[in-house]
């Protein structure tokens, strides 16, 4: 699975890609491959805020419940509708429709301090 | 550092991802958990349990040391038939649930939990007292696989075990299959017919491949312990250390058909589970599907009337039901049963759960 270019990664299996100012948020094919099938999605309210590393969604798969940490600042301004009826698509498209929540960010620049090119966090994960 | 079981290579060829369980290093999944689960269901699959225990109780007194460690009467099992039970503590509470296979007059041979073997080797050191009885864990010599699915019986057949000669349901015998002696056991731990084969280590690899290729035109693959969760779950098969413990007893644990009523001889235990079955119990297992989309997990707490009263045992979606299930302990004096609305604590907030019967799953062909 190729990414897509510009995105930015967090060790713990978060991704950042900035379009506008908008930050669309998701998890990396890394993350999907390991986590196996994904049966539901716990997505924060729209408005809501959080800060850099702060738990803001929880993904299901068969085995066990994970936590997913705000890889920056903000306030979610959007969430993946389409990943309440339908998780696997996480699995299947996690650069593409498979976003999780699409988030305004004032911190962005010092948030994403630590976030690493996508070739960077594979060396640093595989 | 964890163990490895002697086809941790194959495994890795076959793209096993791998994590820590009890010590070892076990394949969770090959491909992905519903494929597999769904495999075993409907075809057949093969699991990689080496890792659990294989202990043999021989001597005069192997009976009467085995009577003094388990509710089940074993005066009642004829050679070659098993038996599920339980190694109860003084108080009732289990020390390791397991299966205890009779070889012949006074050898017995026992399989138990890996988690639980080192534990469970020096219960029964600490209860050998006066028994003239020798204990022999063989665990490090025998590795185990388990071939489950409508299709093993075919998969058996295939590999030279007729219909007419394989072991009956919770039976064991020993057979020459491809010039290799194995133990082939009709139990399992998916709720599907099947098979549990014992090997000794040097021959492992070889009957891994056999069950793989001649498998193939039965739709065999390997199964990973993710899928072997879900499959016990669903046939509502307890795991020691989620549902069981040293604080539950097998009354409580809904296990009250595994305790001889009237066996005669003393057992550790056998003063609380006697009158538990009298008197009734405080806490009681049941089986609950979640009404909702969020599956429940190990640890979260139930609630009834805003009350807290109990707490999730085992908790996973069903591949097969398509629902989320889990087992549960909750409080008698509430009266919760069978239809009953509860409710689970997930993230700090309440979702509804029904209480159902177990099993979630039934075999679809009885043995």
């Amino acid at each position: 699975m190729s990414a897509p270019e510009g995105i930015l990664c967090a060790k713990s299996h978060e991704y950042i890609l900035e379009d506008n100012s908008l930050f669309t948020v998701g998890l990396t094919d890394y993350a999907v491959e390991q986590l196996g099938d994904i049966v539901f999605v716990e997505l924060p309210e729209v408005g809501s805020s959080f800060v850099k590393g702060e738990v803001f969604a929880t993904v299901e798969s068969v085995k066990a419940a994970s936590e997913v940490y705000a890889p920056i600042g903000g306030k979610v301004v959007e969430i993946n509708e389409k990943l309440v009826e339908s998780p696997e698509t996480l699995n299947n498209e996690p650069y593409g429709d498979g976003w999780l929540v699409k988030m305004e960010s004032e911190t962005a620049a010092l948030d994403s301090g630590d976030l690493l090119e996508y070739e960077d966090y594979k060396e640093e994960v595989l | 550092m964890c163990k490895k079981t002697l086809l941790y290579s194959e495994q890795e060829k076959l793209g096993a991802k791998m994590v820590a369980f009890a010590g070892w290093e076990m394949p969770v999944s090959y491909t992905n958990i519903i494929d597999e689960h769904n495999c075993v269901r409907n075809n057949v699959g093969v699991f990689d349990v080496s890792h659990m225990g294989e202990v043999f109780i021989s001597g005069t007194d192997a009976l009467a040391f085995l009577q003094k460690l388990v509710p089940q009467d074993i005066s009642r099992l004829t050679a070659l038939k098993a038996v599920y039970c339980q190694l109860t503590n003084s108080t009732g509470g289990l020390v390791d649930d397991l299966i205890i296979y009779k070889l012949e007059d006074s050898k017995y041979f026992l399989i138990v939990n890996a988690s639980r073997l080192e534990d469970d080797l020096k219960w029964l050191y600490s209860n050998k007292l006066s028994f003239d009885v020798e204990i022999d864990n063989q665990s490090d010599n025998y590795s185990m696989l388990a071939v489950q699915g409508p299709k093993s019986v075919d998969l058996m057949e295939k590999l030279g075990l007729e219909r007419g000669v394989q072991p009956e349901f919770f039976t064991i015998k020993k057979v020459t299959l491809a010039g290799m002696n194995l133990f082939v056991a009709r139990t399992g731990y998916t709720g599907e017919d099947g098979f549990e084969i014992v090997i000794k280590n040097e021959d492992v690899v070889d009957v891994w491949k056999l069950l793989l290729e001649k498998g193939k035109e039965y739709g065999i693959k390997p199964i990973g312990l993710g899928a072997r969760d879900t499959l016990r779950l669903e046939a509502a098969l307890h795991l020691y250390g989620n549902d069981l413990n040293e604080t539950t007893t097998p009354i409580e644990a809904g296990l009250g058909w595994s305790v001889a009523k009237n066996k005669l001889e003393d057992y550790n235990g056998k003063s609380v589970i006697m009158k538990q079955i009298k008197n009734g119990v405080e806490k009681k297992l049941v089986g609950f599907k979640m009404l909702s989309k969020i599956p429940a997990r190990h640890d979260y707490e139930i609630y009834y009337n805003n009350e807290k009263v109990g707490w999730v045992t085992s908790g996973a979606p069903s591949p097969t039901l398509g629902e989320n299930i889990g087992l549960a302990y909750v409080k008698t004096s509430c009266n919760i049963n069978i239809g009953t609305i509860v409710q689970v604590m997930i993230r700090n907030k309440f979702y509804d759960a029904e209480i159902v019967k177990r099993p979630f799953v039934k075999k679809k062909n009885k043995v």
